[in-house]
């Protein structure tokens, strides 16, 4: 899968004119086999439960993005902040889709330690351990997909999605997304659902610009 | 034909003693463990990684499975009452949680498990409990059946990726020379046995040698009813179970019952301190039935006090635990047996994370025997031993860890004084 976000190279299949007239493409993922909010693993070591343990994860949210992307938009920079919060034994967000070279931080909001960690490929690390108000933070400076967890606490997990270019978006609860300042030019955008369903579709923006609509179902 | 057919000859002597040397497990295993951690890590989560959720979210099911290697133990430092060697063996459980509304829930683990090479393989649920909490918002619950020990921390935590190494600590794994089933009659008995936990002969109860047990069990849950009461910062808990913390029965029937009870204090997120005790019947009932008189109106039982501690920060966590064990048994001939047997055990871990997937862990560890006076004069009753493990381990995956540790062993006993380990444990879990 991070292989896909590696991909990306400049200019969409036809290349985008000199006069552009940038279009907002927007859609909606239907998700017909949402995921399971994650549950912890059988205690059964516990002598009893938290009663405010309440899990509660979303995950109703897909990405889309554009495949393929202007040259100009792998040149667009600056230093870019995020935040993947720790509350109440869950990441939040769960999704979260940034640009290369993007600083996230990590803040733990729970009233006991997390360790987040991450083996992928794309950017490996390890917090260690630290304490409500404390706030870790890792810069991103490959294109992938990073799977983010807790070491402590086995349930926990999130997804980071790092692209090279802007032209990308994360759903919002209702399944509908829009990305801005598209210019001309035919792409091949893809819809990105938890690691367990992709589904790509081509579109043209006209030199007019305007509004482009793309949906995506997902099994 | 006769001048190019050989028969296959049997390895000689010197490669056999090299296959059954440490060396022969030490140089795959560490080059493994290098290749691993220098590869970079694998992304690939081809495996399941999380518990399997069904029935509307109602029915949770994990698992795991590890396969553990190492030397034959000549000299006994990691038996189990299983008979077989801790760090030479299969282990798979299925564990599920059933929720059944928001005040009850069934909880149940199943392990199948066997030594490396010959042996036998058991199958047999290793948890199965209710879970009650009678107010579903407050921190209360009731738990009865196949249940979690109450008492120490290590037990709840022994399998899995909480044991940083492939040893158990002492306590809870050592064999004592001592057995519920069969007593020495005098203290020369049991002098006699000093150091040969793995099989003893005593001439009450049953004659037949057999293992003795360690401090706490730590291979079997309690059969009994708990209660545990509180969250952070402070917890409560109680249970009244069958048999002892040395040897716990599936049933109370003729055994008697072990009351326990555990106190743990998290003062900060850094630290969770522990206190635990309990109290209970250690001698079999066909023991003390068949001594008649003079056995019920002495003690039998198993008393102990425990402490545990857990600090962590960033990339250090360190733990340590101790048990404070006494047993009480009949004084049947001289010299008698007149005072409790004590024993005490210690460790101390630490696990440091080196690198993402990639840690180090030392464990030390050290337990030791009261005085009790033979006719050749006065000894620790069973044999002391000390033991270092150290160990690291590696993330192939996120729930795949492959661990590798060594380990060495002293005993302050005629024979079988030192013993080198080395092990390798492949682990994975969802």
């Amino acid at each position: 899968m991070p292989g896909v976000l590696l991909l990306l190279i400049a200019g969409g299949r036809d290349s985008p004119r000199a006069a552009p007239a940038a279009a907002a493409v927007r859609g909606r993922v239907e998700i017909r086999n949402p995921v399971a909010s994650p549950e912890p693993r059988p205690g059964i070591g516990d002598l009893g439960v938290d009663p405010a343990y309440q899990p509660s994860v979303d995950t109703r949210r897909a990405v889309v993005y554009l495949e393929t992307a202007p040259q100009p938009a792998f040149e667009e920079g600056g230093e870019m902040h995020a935040t993947m919060r720790q509350e109440h034994e869950t990441f939040v967000p769960h999704v979260l889709a940034i640009r290369v070279g993007t600083v996230v931080d990590f803040p733990n909001g729970d009233p006991f330690f997390h360790n987040v960690f991450s083996l992928s490929k794309t950017r490996p690390f390890d917090l260690g351990r630290y304490a409500r108000g404390h706030s870790k933070a890792i810069r991103f400076d490959e294109p992938g997909i990073v799977r983010v967890f807790c070491d402590i606490h086995s349930h926990m997990s999130a997804f980071i999605l790092v692209f090279a270019h802007r032209f990308f978006a994360v759903t919002d609860d209702q399944g509908r997304y829009r990305i801005d300042r598209v210019p001309p030019g035919t792409y091949t955008m893809t819809a990105w659902y938890e690691g367990v369903a992709r589904q790509s579709r081509t579109f043209t923006v006209p030199d007019e610009g305007g509004t482009v609509d793309v949906d995506f179902s997902l099994r | 034909m006769k001048g190019i057919v050989r028969r296959n000859r049997a390895p000689s002597p010197r490669l056999r003693a090299f296959a059954r040397s440490p060396i022969f497990l030490i140089v795959p295993a560490c080059a493994c463990l290098l290749l691993a951690a220098f590869a970079g890590p694998v992304t690939a989560q081809s495996l399941p990684t999380a518990p399997i959720t069904t029935a509307g979210g109602r029915l949770t099911i994990g698992g795991d499975a590890s396969a553990s290697i190492s030397p034959s133990d000549e000299y006994y430092f990691d038996y189990s009452d299983y008979n077989y060697n801790l760090l030479r063996q299969v282990r798979a459980d299925a564990a599920a949680a059933l929720r059944l509304g928001n005040r009850l829930a069934l909880l149940g683990d199943l392990r199948v498990e066997g030594p490396v090479g010959k042996g036998p393989w058991t199958l047999r649920p290793y948890a199965l409990f209710a879970r009650i909490r009678p107010w579903p918002q407050r921190a209360f619950d009731v738990q009865a059946g196949l249940i979690p020990p109450v008492f120490g921390a290590f037990s709840r935590r022994a399998y899995g990726p909480d044991n940083p190494l492939i040893g158990f600590p002492l306590a809870y794994q050592y064999l004592t020379s001592l057995r519920p089933d069969a007593l020495p009659a005098s203290a020369d008995d049991l002098l006699r046995m000093r150091g040969r936990g793995w099989l003893t002969r005593y001439p009450v109860g049953s004659t037949t040698a057999d293992h003795g047990v360690p401090l706490i069990d730590g291979l079997h849950y309690e059969t009994g009813v708990e209660v545990h009461a509180g969250n952070d910062p402070i917890e409560v808990s109680a249970a009244v179970t069958a048999g002892s913390m040395s040897a716990p029965r599936v049933t109370g029937a003729g055994s008697g019952a072990q009351v326990s009870g555990r106190f743990a204090y998290r003062p900060a997120p850094w630290l969770a301190l522990g206190v635990s005790a309990a109290r209970g019947i250690f001698v079999s009932s066909s023991v003390t039935d068949a001594l008649g008189a003079a056995a019920q109106q002495s003690s039998n039982d198993q008393r102990a006090l425990g402490f545990d501690a857990e600090c962590s920060h960033g990339y250090w966590l360190v733990r340590t635990e101790g048990v404070l064990s006494s047993w009480r048994l009949p004084a049947l001939r001289a010299p008698f047996l007149d005072a409790p047997l004590r024993a005490f055990g210690v460790d101390v871990e630490g696990r440091y994370r080196i690198r993402p997937g990639l840690y180090a862990a030392l464990r030390v560890d050290h337990l030791g025997f009261s005085r009790v006076a033979g006719s050749a004069g006065e000894l620790p009753w069973d044999a002391p031993v000390r033991r270092i493990e150290a160990g690291a381990g590696y993330s192939l995956q996120r729930n795949i860890l492959m661990k590798i540790a060594y380990q060495y062993n002293w005993r302050d006993s005629e024979y079988n004084r030192t013993s080198g380990l080395v092990s390798a444990q492949l682990l994975f879990w969802f």
